[in-house]
């Protein structure tokens, strides 16, 4: 584009020859970035997006990935045809990259000073104490405290949030021109996010970096970017300012985007409880441990870890309560707690007037049927060998609710019920998508006709587009059968789509409860206002 | 992690106990003695004998009279050479077989490792190909099929290397240490391969080429340690498949060594001299078995800190 | 797994490809396994109906004619009292096929037993099960069989019991592994918060996605029980004469391989080629069964 660009790519084109042929991972991409500026890519999984910048620093997998054609022209040089020994003086010194887990990408074996300093003594011609000075110094500005102690530990001593400082301060050290961030915040949980975000914006201002921040999330990138370049299946769908393109997009995908994102962000909800009869659902003063066995291989010490800690929780007939908090909330074990699938240590689980806490053998057998659970993955939750009517008609016989002439019709009920073509239902689920297969597994939930169902995080391993797909199905799903819904999450948007009322809990503690939109509107406890301050928006 | 070793060491020894139990009822269970001849021996010969190695006592009371000679590192007399005891063979056969391991497991390690990690880096290439073709060829020619056929080439038709013998003619210990270790050297080869792909695919490996870090550094800093962690839990049973390979090794290449004098003791019927090898072997085994996960727990530094947290 | 009951509307439909069609269609495309796989037909078969096939008898002695090369009579040549070594090959594989299939069984019952029940019952039992698997990794099992090849004398009965009895401790190792990463699946999880009783999610969702490691390790056991049987015959303490295996068909090639060098090639090619034909199959498996899997 301009001269200051001081990265411009020009007609990138990668492909990966996998067994089953080609498969073109970036088509014709262009695009530039100026000196200063955070440029945001944003694209579903599949879109291309960490493939395009990878590429750039030659770490993609070579074979089977290549770089067809294209010019990526970094400080007038092209990156795409620089040999290895070249590329590695640009990798860090000039280029530095930060990715999306922190856990993982340190390595487990080497302090973390090694793994600082090998940087700078790699890339400058500096000795090892003032390496390890610069070091500490960079540590302390990503805001990890007792810098200069930490810095002998190992990864496996640091929390995520701030391992990812690490990782940040790694990328930082050498001072390079341009930082690529790919999703580095998706593994956090979103108050963290919210401050590793902060702190990326301020070293950006600090330090005049540029940066490109790959991301799938619309918010962060409005929150982070400055420009904006949407990608779809490996291809440019449109580029320019932040606000124009949040604001005025011009191509159907982006709007589609921007609605999926939208329409979670207003409520939608409209259940008809009646909150004058008692509760379907009344959890008591709950409490769940487990033994937790801090050992190693050879010697295993046992202790106690309270998972739900005193939790009283009641859920309306026709009602979908929402169910939020962070990893270690002990909201997904409450949830399975409920089903008997883990069991309590004490308090009651009172489900249509009878303790469920302590029911076994056939009266638990029998109770399962009014109790269903929705799964997360969906791909761990559907077993592989079943074909699609044999899951679904499986609860249907095992129940003694369908016989042999109408099991055919009812499955196909539940297959038009969940939007999934009839004609499928001889398939396995590997031959389906994620969402095709989550719905799937909502039709083998309600096949049962149960009068509650849990839904453990059922849209957060999905694609934007799908999750409001599946969401608006669930929605639709809820008023049609007047199910009753536990719904579990940690995105506090999704939530508020779909539930009528909201729980917020906190290290196995429940912190604030109330109707979802007097919750958003006016929360009462800290943590809740933290944890609505922390989405990022549009 | 002083802890860690003492622990580790006292959960042996119920298990060496077992091994001298069952052995020893084993063994006293058999049909037919141990003077069995093809000529009649006088009676009151027997009876002597019976006496001297005291065959007459109840069998709990034999079992336990070998166990406390055994805590004090007594192996008792052979049955069958009476002159020497148990203790003198193993170490007459001893340093031959230890040594002919030793040879034969560094060469696994050895041209295992390096072929392993190169297949590593260079997969789908003749890089990988040609060395785990050779690999899978090493693991499905047995040891005594290569060293007849090791020998024949190398030692008759080609005359290069000596045919038998141990430490006598320069060379002698090049072909059985060849035999022996080529197993472990294929197998280290596919282990070490799986474990350096395994970590090579790892998102910290991508850290370290996002830094600008050369090949070698990548390789040898960061990954190796992590790489060669399996081959490392795979050496307590290569020591082992080692001691029982140099049993035919040795009678192939007729080394004097403690696995030839087993396997006579074996024909021969010679007790305590099986009871005493085989407590000896176990013993071994069990030793090199705790080495190899003292150099696990040492190479992962999680592991490290949680022992040395603990005392 | 087939449907839980037949629907006659249901066969119009497109049928799915199971994961076990796939891995098929992968092990098809795998050469070196499919050759493997047909080489050991050929032999199971060539074994089965040695008694009715083989050119010559198995005690059949031509003293005249000694040992003598491969020729038009004798296609793989005679031994040293004249026997014809094809006849005495294809005996010698129905000992050492047998050894290995049955002794291979016997672990496969321990271990798939062992295993299952460590993994499924979990906890207490789980720790102690597993704990004497550990302790038994620690013992000289060849030297074992050689113990009870010296206390009982040698039968093909021990040789089928102490071998099955030793190969189990690695298929129980799996087992339990697989049980317990099946176990953590949501998709049990979903079995057991729909009623389903305890025998329905063991046959109809554990089972089945437990069986292909089993399948693929079974087959890497065959082959090293094969060689565990040879060496202990090459050693003179497993198969006693008459009868023969290849591992004592090799033991008396070396003692004349000087003069006589087919006596040792043969019985030592087949056996090498039986051992690749195993190990090729039973990679080719593991890679067909989950293609993501790197090769060990």
């Amino acid at each position: 584009m301009t001269s200051e660009a001081l990265l411009s790519v020009e007609n990138l084109r990668v492909v990966f020859n996998t067994r089953n042929g080609q498969t073109v991972a970036v088509e014709d991409l262009s695009f530039s970035i100026n000196r200063g500026d955070v440029l945001g890519i944003v694209g579903e999984s599949g879109s291309g997006k960490s493939v395009a910048c990878y590429s750039l620093l030659g770490l993609i997998p070579m074979p089977p990935g290549k770089i067809e054609s294209g010019r990526a022209l970094f400080n007038g040089q092209d990156l795409l045809s620089l040999p290895e020994n070249e590329m590695r003086k640009i990798r860090a010194h000039k280029i530095a990259m930060i990715f999306q887990d922190p856990m993982t990408c340190l390595n487990p074996y080497m302090r973390i000073a090694d793994q600082l300093m090998e940087v700078l003594l790699v890339h400058t011609a500096i000795n090892k104490q003032q390496a390890r000075a610069k070091a500490i110094e960079v540590l302390v500005e990503v805001g990890i405290q007792n810098a200069a102690e930490r810095i002998d530990q190992y990864p496996h001593q640091f929390s995520g949030g701030m391992r990812q400082r690490v990782m940040i301060a790694m990328a930082l050290l050498a001072e390079p021109e341009l930082l690529i961030a790919d999703e580095p915040t998706t593994a956090l949980d979103v108050t963290v996010q919210a401050q590793i975000l902060s702190l990326i914006k301020n070293l950006q201002r600090k330090r005049q970096l540029t940066v490109i921040f790959i991301t799938h999330d619309l918010g962060v990138a409005a929150q982070m970017a400055n420009h904006v370049l949407v990608m779809e299946k490996g291809k440019l769908v449109e580029q320019g300012d932040t606000q124009s393109i949040f604001k005025n997009p011009t191509q159907p995908y982006t709007k589609k985007l921007l609605s999926a994102v939208l329409t979670t962000a207003k409520p939608a909800s409209e259940h008809s409880v009646d909150y004058k009869r008692p509760p379907l659902l009344e959890v008591k003063d709950l409490e769940v441990g487990f033994p937790a066995y801090t050992g190693t291989l050879f010697q295993r010490i046992k202790s106690v870890v309270k998972g739900v800690d005193h939790v009283s929780i009641n859920l309306y007939e026709g009602e979908v309560l929402g169910l939020v908090g962070e990893s270690g909330s002990g909201k997904s074990t409450l949830g399975r707690s409920i089903i008997r699938l883990i069991d309590s240590q004490a308090g009651e689980i009172v489900f249509n007037g009878k303790d469920l806490s302590t029911i076994t053998g056939e009266s638990l057998k029998n109770a399962r049927r009014e109790f269903q659970m929705i799964f997360q993955d969906p791909y761990a939750s559907l077993n592989p060998r079943m074909t699609v009517f044999d899951t679904l008609a499986e609860p249907l016989l095992v129940h003694g609710l369908a016989n042999k002439s109408t099991v055919l019709e009812q499955v196909n009920q539940l297959m038009d019920d969940v939007g999934l073509d009839r004609r499928f239902i001889r398939k396995y689920p590997h031959e389906f998508s994620g969402g095709q297969r989550q719905r799937i597994a909502i039709a083998r939930a309600i096949a049962l006709k149960p009068k509650l169902i849990i839904a453990d995080e059922p849209v957060s391993a999905l694609d934007v587009t799908i999750r409001a797909q599946i969401l608006a199905l669930l929605l639709k799903l809820t008023q049609k059968h007047k199910l009753t819904m536990l719904f579990i999450s940690h995105d506090m948007s999704v939530v508020r789509y779909l539930c009528d009322r909201i729980v917020v809990m906190q290290k196995g503690k429940v912190v604030e409860e109330g109707i979802t939109e007097s919750l958003f509107a006016a929360p009462q406890q800290s943590y809740t206002q933290q944890l609505l301050a922390a989405i990022p928006k549009l | 992690m002083f802890m860690f070793i003492v622990r580790r060491v006292l959960q042996a020894i119920p298990v060496l106990f077992m091994v001298s139990l069952v052995t020893f009822i084993m063994i006293r269970s058999a049909p037919g003695g141990p003077f069995d001849e093809d000529r009649a021996v006088p009676p009151e010969v027997i009876k002597n004998l019976n006496e001297r190695y005291h065959l007459d006592d109840p069998l709990w009371k034999q079992f336990l009279d070998y166990i406390a000679n055994v805590v004090q590192g007594d192996l008792g007399p052979s049955f069958k050479y009476p002159s020497h005891t148990v203790n003198d063979l193993i170490a007459a056969g001893l340093p031959a077989t230890l040594e002919l391991s030793f040879y034969a497991l560094i060469f696994a390690l050895v041209t295992g490792l390096t072929a392993g990690i190169i297949a590593s880096l260079k997969t789908n290439s003749m890089q990988d190909y040609i060395p785990m073709s050779a690999a899978m060829v090493g693991i499905c020619m047995p040891t005594f099929v290569l060293g007849p056929i090791l020998l024949l080439v190398f030692g008759i038709w080609l005359d290069w290397l000596p045919v038998a013998g141990w430490g006598e003619i320069p060379g002698d210990k090049i072909l059985p240490s060849i035999t022996l270790g080529s197993v472990y050297a294929a197998y280290i080869a596919r282990i070490s391969r799986g474990g350096m792909l395994d970590i090579l695919s790892q998102d910290y490996i991508r850290t370290a080429r996002a830094k600008g870090l050369s090949t070698s550094r990548i390789v040898f800093v960061h990954a190796l340690r992590g790489g060669i962690t399996p081959v490392i839990s795979f050496l307590g049973p290569a020591i082992a498949g080692l001691l029982a390979g140099s049993f035919v090794v040795e009678s192939i290449f007729q080394i004097p060594g403690l696995g030839r004098f087993y396997v006579t003791a074996a024909f021969n019927r010679d007790y305590t001299m099986i009871l005493g090898c085989t407590i000896f072997f176990a013993f071994l085994i069990i030793l090199f078995n705790l080495l190899a996960d003292i150099v696990l727990v040492w190479l992962n530094p999680k592991l490290r800190q949680e022992l040395e947290a603990r005392g | 797994m087939s449907e839980v009951i037949k629907i006659p509307e249901l066969s119009q439909l497109e049928k799915g490809r199971s994961l076990t069609q796939d891995a098929l269609a992968r092990l098809r495309k795998n050469r070196m396994a499919m050759l493997g796989l047909y080489f050991l037909l050929a032999l199971i078969v060539i074994a089965l109906l040695t008694p009715w096939i083989a050119p010559y008898s198995y005690e059949e002695q031509n003293l005249e004619l000694g040992a003598s090369p491969p020729s038009a009579q004798h296609w793989l040549g005679t031994d040293i009292l004249g026997r014809d070594q094809l006849t005495r090959i294809m005996y010698g594989s129905r000992i050492s096929l047998a050894v290995g299939f049955i002794a291979t069984a016997v672990a496969l019952t321990i271990g798939v037993l062992w295993g299952a029940i460590a993994g499924f019952v979990g906890g207490r039992t789980d720790a102690v099960m597993m704990r004497i698997v550990d302790a038994l990794y620690a013992l000289p099992f060849t030297i074992f069989i050689i113990l009870l090849t010296v206390v009982f004398g040698s039968s093909l009965l021990l040789l089928f019991l102490a071998i099955g009895a030793v190969e189990w401790l690695t298929m129980a190792r799996i087992v339990r592994g697989q049980v317990l990463a099946i176990k953590r699946q949501e998709f049990v999880e979903a079995a057991i918060s729909m009623g389903l009783s305890p025998a329905r999610i063991v046959s109809r969702h554990l089972i089945p996605n437990v069986l292909g490691p089993v399948i693929v390790y079974t087959t890497l056991t065959i082959p090293s029980v094969i060689l565990l049987e040879s060496f202990l015959s090459f050693l003179g303490l497993g198969i006693q004469p008459p009868a023969s295996s290849w591992g004592s068909l090799i033991a008396s090639g070396v003692e004349v391989m000087e003069e006589y060098v087919w006596l040792l090639f043969f019985p030592g090619l087949i056996l090498t080629i039986t051992l690749f034909s195993l190990n090729f199959l039973g990679d080719g498996l593991r890679d067909a069964l989950d293609p993501r899997a790197s090769r060990d």
